[in-house]
C-alpha cells in the first residue's frame, strides 16, 4: 500500500503537465463566473466610498446590502468564502447533501463532464509512466470517453441512489427518528457523526469499484464497462484491506493538504494592495495541491493494480495515436513507402 | 390604523401629562449626567401600604403533572376585579393550548403561512396538545353556595370568526360585575402537553410549561381584549398574585415564576413545589430530573440585589459563568438605564436540546439557549440571555399588549439588548455552524456590529414594506411579522438615539418605564414619553416609522468637481470679449443628493476637498433632490449624505456616498479572487468521485 502510494506520488510528480491541465480546467470553469461576480460587485459599489473599506477588508454593512440584492450565483458570495472556511463550508455542504447553490450546478456539471472526458487520458498517462505528448493524451481521452460515459451512467445511478435516496434516508429521516427525543446535543452529534461514517462506508466501496473499473478499462483495454466493473469488483473483493487501506492513505494525504492550507490561510489578509494577490497565490497553491492529491488517488491505485496483476507501466492497448489529418494522408500517399501503415 | 392627524391631536393632549411624568421622574433623582455616568435610574418606590400593580387577576392553582400520559390536571381559583369603567356580564379566558388541538385552529392556519410552520401540520397524534375545561363554578361570598357555570361556557373567535378555533372561552356570569367589583371563579381542567409548539411542551423528561392554564383576558374601557392565539403574536394579561402548587415526580427539579416557598414530599413518588409571586401577569414553569441547579446573586451599589437561579442542562456544565455574567450585565445596564428590576429573583432556564423552548420570556423566568460547542468570541448563549432578560423590563414590568403592539416589547428589547451587547461583550464575531449545524465556525474577520447585527438589519431590509407597525400585530403577515416588530423598531430607536442623543432617549425610555410599570401602555404613551423628554415634536417621525411602511433611502446622485474659469463673452457691452476656459483657477464642485425612498428624514450633506476642507450642510430631506455648488481652490474628493449614518432605517447606504477616486474595481478584484478559490474548491469537492 505504502509503496503504491509513493509510486503514485512519483507518477504524479513526473507528470506536472497533467496537474497543470486539471488545475487549468478548474480555473477556466471558474473564471467566467468570477468575472461576472467581479462586475456585479464593482457595479454595486459604483463610485461609493464604501469601496474603500471593502477594498481594505471586510465591510460587513456593504456586504449585507450586496447580498440583499444578489441574484443567482451571486448569492454564494458570503463570508463563508473567506480563506480556509471556504473549504470547510464546501465539505460541510457536500456531506450534508446540499446541492451547489445559486446556479453553480451548471459549472459543476461542466466540470464533471470535462473530468469524465479527461479521465481516460489521465489514467493512460499515469499507467504508462512516461510522457505521451498532447496528441496521444487527447487521443486516449477520446478512446475512453464513450466507455467512461457508459460507466458514468452506472456511476451516476449509484451516486444518485447514495446521495439522494440513501443520504436523505440516513442523515435526515433516520437521523430525525433516532434523535427525535434526544435532549442532549452531544448525543445527537454523535449520532450524526455515526451517520456520516455509515454513509462514507457505503460510498467508499462504490468509489473504489468505479476507480478500479476505470483503471482496468485502461490498463487492460476493456471495452465492456460492465465487464470492467465486475473485474474491479473481483479485484477489490480479493484485496479489501489493501485497496481500502490505500484509499485511506490517500484520504490522509488529502487531509494533510487541508491542514497545510488551514495553517497558511491568510484569512481576509492585511489591508494593503498586495494582500489579495498573496491570498490568491496561496489559494491557487492549495487548488494545485488538491488537484495533485486527486491524481495521486488515481496513480497510486493504478500502481497498486499493476503491481498485483500486471507490471509497472503495462498497458494492454498500443499507445493511442490521433487520426491523421487529410493533409497528412495526402503527404503519406505521396511518399515512397505509401501504402504502409504509419507507425504508431 | 389611527389616522395620523387624529393621533397627533390626541398626542398633544396627552403630552402635557407625559411631560409632567417625565419631570417627576427626573425630579425623583435620575439626572441625565448621572445616568450617562452609569448611575441607576429610579429605584422601586416604597409601597408599604399599596401594591405596585393593580393585582386584579390573581390565581391560586393546584396542578399535577402526569408524566405517563403527559397530562396536566389542574384546579384553580381565579380572583378577578373589574378595573375598567364599564360593567361586564361575562368573563373571557384564553385557552392557549387549544391552538394545537387540530389543524383548523387559527394558530395552525396562520402558521401554515410561515415557512417554518409548514412542518407542524404533519406531526403524529402524540405531539398535539389541548386543554379541556371540565368545570367552572362561581364562588359565592362567605359561605354562599358556588354556582355551576359549566353548562353556559362556550368558545368564541373575536378576531377572525373561525368556528374551529377554541382558544377563547366565554363564561357568562349570573350577575353583572361593576367597576371595582370582584368575582371568584373555580375552574377545573385537564390539558394534554404537546411536543413543543410555540415554546411550550415536552421532549423526553424535559417539560417547559407556559400558557397552560385558563387565563382571563383584559377588560378595557372599550370592552374585552381577549384575542385568539395567533401564530405571530404573544400575550396580554392583567397583573396579579400567583400562588401555584406544582406536583411532579419526586426528585425532579422545578423552576417557575416567582420564589419557591416550599417542597412537600407526598410519599407517593411525587412532590409538590409551591411557588408564589405577586405583581406579575403570567406564570410559567419547568420540570426535569436532569437540571443542574446553580445560584448566584446580582449585587449593585444602587440597584436592589437579585437572586439569580440557573437551571442548566448537564452537557452545558462549564457555561455557568457565561449565563450568570450575561444575566448580571443585563440587570445592571437595564437597571441603570431604565429603572430597577423590581423582583427579588430571576430564573434562567437552559432548555433541552431540540425542545424549541429557548429564547422566551415569562415573568421572573426566561429560557436561554446554549450550545454544546460554544466557542469564545461568539455570543451564544449571551445574546439570547440579554434579550430575554430585557423582556423582564419590556413585557414583564411594562405590560404592553403583545397581540396588538408586539413592537413595544420585542422592538424595545431588541434595541436595548443590542446596546447591552455592545457595552459588555466587545470581542464578538459572527459565526456559522457546519456538519449538520453542530460545529461552530467563528468568522473572526467579521466582527459583530450593533447597528447591523444587533438591530437585525437584514430582516428589515427584506420585509420593510410588508406591514405598517400601527396595524395590530395579530393582523401582520405571519411570515414577516418579526422583521417589523423586532428589527424595524430596533432600527428606528437606534436612529432616534443617534438623532436625539442617548441621554435624551434614555430619559424618555426611563420616564416611560416609570410611568407604565405594571400598566398597559399604548403606542402613543411611548411616543409621548420620548417627545416630552426631547422637548421636540417628533410626530413627523413616529407617524412615518409607526404609521406607515415607508422606506428611507437617501443617496448621492452626482459629484463633479472641475476647473471652471468660464468660457464665453465677458465684459460689458462692446468691451465684452470671448474667452476660452483657461483650465486655471478654482474648482466648481456640484453635489446632487436624492431622496429615493418615500420616507423623509433630515440629513446632513458632507463634501470633502483635497485640501482637507469640509462643507457640511443640513438638508431637511423633504424634496426629491437638492444640489449644492461650491467654488473653491481645491478639488472635491468625496461627498456623503447622512455621513454619520444617523438614519439607520436607510437600508441602502452604499449609495449614500460618492468619491472621485472610486475603488470599486480594487474591492471587486479582492473579493472575486477570494470567491474564485472557493469556487475552484467547490468544483473539486463535488467532482471528487469522478
Amino acid at each position: 500500500m505504502i509503496r503504491a502510494l509513493f509510486d503514485g506520488i512519483g507518477r504524479v510528480l513526473s507528470a506536472p503537465v497533467l496537474v497543470a491541465g486539471v488545475y487549468l480546467l478548474t480555473l477556466l470553469l471558474a473564471a467566467p463566473l468570477t468575472l461576472a461576480l467581479h462586475d456585479a460587485i464593482a457595479s454595486h459599489l459604483g463610485a461609493s466610498v464604501a469601496a474603500e473599506q471593502a477594498a481594505a477588508g471586510v465591510h460587513w454593512a456593504w456586504w449585507e446590502e450586496f447580498q440583499a440584492q444578489a441574484r443567482g450565483f451571486e448569492r454564494t458570495f458570503t463570508p463563508s468564502i473567506i480563506g480556509f472556511g471556504a473549504v470547510l463550508s464546501n465539505l460541510s455542504a457536500f456531506v450534508d447533501g446540499a446541492s451547489p447553490a445559486g446556479g453553480l450546478a451548471v459549472a459543476v456539471a461542466f466540470y464533471l463532464a470535462a473530468s469524465t472526458f479527461l479521465a481516460g487520458g489521465i489514467l493512460d498517462r499515469l499507467a504508462r509512466r512516461r510522457r505521451l505528448g498532447a496528441a496521444a493524451f487527447f487521443a486516449a481521452c477520446g478512446t475512453y470517453f464513450f466507455r467512461f460515459l457508459r460507466l458514468a451512467v452506472v456511476a451516476g445511478l449509484a451516486y444518485w441512489l447514495l446521495f439522494d435516496l440513501v443520504h436523505e434516508w440516513l442523515l435526515e429521516d433516520l437521523y430525525e427518528a433516532v434523535t427525535r427525543n434526544v435532549t442532549v446535543e452531544r448525543t445527537a452529534f454523535v449520532v450524526r457523526l455515526a451517520g456520516y461514517a455509515l454513509f462514507g462506508a457505503l460510498v467508499l466501496p462504490v468509489n473504489l469499484l468505479l476507480d478500479y473499473a476505470k483503471i482496468r478499462a485502461v490498463v487492460e483495454d476493456r471495452r465492456s464497462m460492465l465487464g470492467a466493473l465486475l473485474a474491479a469488483g473481483r479485484f477489490v473483493r480479493r484485496r479489501p484491506f489493501s485497496t481500502g487501506g490505500l484509499y485511506v492513505l490517500n484520504a490522509g494525504l488529502f487531509g494533510l493538504v487541508l491542514v497545510g492550507y488551514a495553517v497558511v490561510d491568510p484569512g481576509v489578509g492585511a489591508p494593503d494592495g498586495t494582500s489579495p494577490w498573496t491570498a490568491l497565490l496561496i489559494g491557487q497553491a492549495y487548488v494545485l495541491a488538491r488537484v495533485a492529491t486527486k491524481l495521486v488517488f488515481y496513480a497510486s491505485q493504478t500502481a497498486y493494480f499493476q503491481s498485483e496483476l500486471a507490471h509497472a507501466g503495462y498497458v494492454a492497448a498500443a499507445q493511442p495515436a490521433p487520426p491523421a489529418a487529410p493533409a497528412a494522408e495526402v503527404l503519406a500517399d505521396a511518399a515512397p513507402d505509401a501504402g504502409k501503415a504509419p507507425a504508431s | 390604523m389611527i389616522a395620523p392627524v387624529a393621533r397627533t391631536v390626541r398626542r398633544r393632549l396627552r403630552r402635557a401629562v407625559a411631560g409632567a411624568v417625565a419631570c417627576a421622574v427626573l425630579g425623583s433623582g435620575v439626572p441625565d449626567a448621572a445616568a450617562a455616568a452609569g448611575q441607576p435610574a429610579a429605584a422601586l418606590p416604597a409601597a408599604a401600604d399599596r401594591a405596585p400593580s393593580p393585582r386584579n387577576a390573581s390565581y391560586s392553582i393546584d396542578v399535577r403533572l402526569d408524566t405517563e400520559a403527559r397530562r396536566l390536571h389542574g384546579r384553580q381559583v381565579l380572583t378577578w376585579r373589574n378595573t375598567s369603567i364599564i360593567t361586564t356580564a361575562e368573563l373571557q379566558l384564553h385557552l392557549y393550548y387549544n391552538a394545537w388541538k387540530n389543524t383548523k385552529s387559527t394558530w395552525m392556519r396562520e402558521s401554515r403561512l410561515r415557512a417554518r410552520g409548514r412542518g407542524l401540520h404533519g406531526r403524529p397524534a402524540s405531539d398535539w396538545g389541548w386543554i379541556d375545561v371540565q368545570a367552572v363554578r362561581l364562588l359565592g361570598a362567605d359561605d354562599a353556595a358556588a354556582i355551576d357555570l359549566t353548562g353556559r361556557i362556550s368558545h368564541i373567535a373575536p378576531d377572525d370568526g373561525n368556528p374551529d378555533d377554541e382558544t377563547v372561552l366565554v363564561v357568562p356570569l349570573p350577575a353583572r360585575v361593576f367597576p371595582g367589583d370582584s368575582v371568584e371563579l373555580e375552574i377545573e381542567w385537564t390539558s394534554q402537553v404537546p411536543r413543543p409548539f410555540a415554546r411550550t411542551g415536552v421532549v423526553g423528561d424535559y417539560y417547559f410549561i407556559a400558557q397552560w392554564f385558563p387565563k382571563v383576558g383584559v377588560l378595557e374601557d372599550s370592552g374585552w381584549n381577549c384575542h385568539q392565539f395567533h401564530a405571530a403574536t404573544e400575550f396580554f394579561a392583567d397583573y396579579g398574585v400567583y400562588d401555584v402548587r406544582i406536583t411532579v415526580p419526586a426528585g425532579w427539579v422545578v423552576g417557575a415564576t416567582g420564589a419557591e416557598r416550599s417542597v412537600v414530599d407526598n410519599g407517593d413518588g411525587t412532590a409538590t413545589h409551591r411557588y408564589h409571586q405577586a405583581d406579575v401577569h403570567d406564570f410559567a414553569w419547568t420540570a426535569s430530573p436532569d437540571f443542574l441547579e446553580r445560584r448566584e446573586r446580582f449585587e449593585h451599589p444602587t440597584l436592589p440585589a437579585v437572586d439569580m437561579r440557573l437551571l442548566l442542562q448537564p452537557e452545558h456544565a462549564g457555561q455557568e459563568a457565561r449565563h450568570f455574567e450575561a444575566t448580571r450585565q443585563a440587570l445592571r445596564y437595564y437597571g441603570e438605564w431604565f429603572g430597577a428590576y423590581p423582583y427579588e429573583q430571576i430564573t434562567v432556564v437552559d432548555p433541552a436540546w431540540r425542545s424549541r423552548t429557548g429564547g422566551m420570556e415569562y415573568p421572573t423566568l426566561f429560557t436561554a439557549g446554549a450550545r454544546w460547542l460554544a466557542p469564545a468570541g461568539v455570543a451564544t448563549p449571551e445574546e439570547v440571555i440579554v434579550h430575554e432578560a430585557g423582556h423582564q423590563f419590556w413585557y414583564g414590568v411594562v405590560g404592553s399588549n403583545e397581540f396588538e403592539h408586539a413592537w413595544m416589547d420585542e422592538g424595545l428589547t431588541t434595541f436595548a439588548a443590542a446596546r447591552v451587547m455592545e457595552a459588555f461583550f466587545t470581542e464578538h464575531h459572527r459565526s456559522t455552524r457546519l456538519l449538520g449545524r453542530f460545529v461552530p465556525r467563528v468568522l473572526r474577520d467579521v466582527p459583530w456590529s450593533r447597528a447591523i447585527d444587533g438591530n437585525r438589519m437584514a430582516g428589515y431590509r427584506r420585509n420593510a414594506r410588508m406591514d405598517a407597525p400601527a396595524r395590530p400585530t395579530y393582523r401582520y403577515w405571519p411570515g414577516t411579522a418579526g422583521s417589523i416588530s423586532y428589527n424595524k423598531t430596533a432600527l428606528w430607536l437606534h436612529t432616534l438615539e443617534r438623532y436625539l442623543g442617548w441621554p435624551v432617549l434614555r430619559r424618555g425610555m426611563a420616564a416611560f418605564y416609570e410611568r407604565w410599570r405594571f400598566g398597559h401602555p399604548a403606542p402613543d404613551d411611548f411616543f409621548d414619553s420620548i417627545s416630552a423628554a426631547s422637548n421636540r415634536d417628533l410626530d413627523w417621525f413616529f407617524d412615518q416609522v409607526h404609521g406607515t411602511a415607508r422606506v428611507f433611502d437617501y443617496g448621492v446622485q452626482a459629484l463633479t468637481s472641475r476647473r471652471d474659469a468660464g468660457r464665453g463673452f465677458f465684459g460689458a457691452g462692446g468691451e465684452a470679449s470671448f474667452a476660452e476656459g483657461s483650465g486655471e483657477g478654482g474648482y466648481e464642485t456640484t453635489v446632487v443628493v436624492r431622496r429615493y425612498g418615500e420616507g423623509v428624514f433630515p440629513v446632513d450633506v458632507l463634501t470633502e476637498f483635497a485640501d482637507g476642507h469640509q462643507e457640511r450642510e443640513a438638508w431637511d430631506g423633504a424634496a426629491e433632490w437638492k444640489a449644492y455648488t461650491y467654488r473653491r481652490d481645491a478639488r472635491a474628493t468625496r461627498a456623503f449624505v447622512d455621513p454619520d449614518r444617523v438614519l439607520l432605517l436607510d437600508g441602502n447606504y452604499t449609495n449614500n456616498s460618492r468619491t472621485l477616486a472610486p475603488r470599486a474595481t480594487a474591492a471587486a478584484t479582492r473579493w472575486s479572487l477570494r470567491w474564485l478559490v472557493w469556487l475552484q474548491d467547490l468544483l473539486l469537492t463535488y467532482g471528487f468521485f469522478i
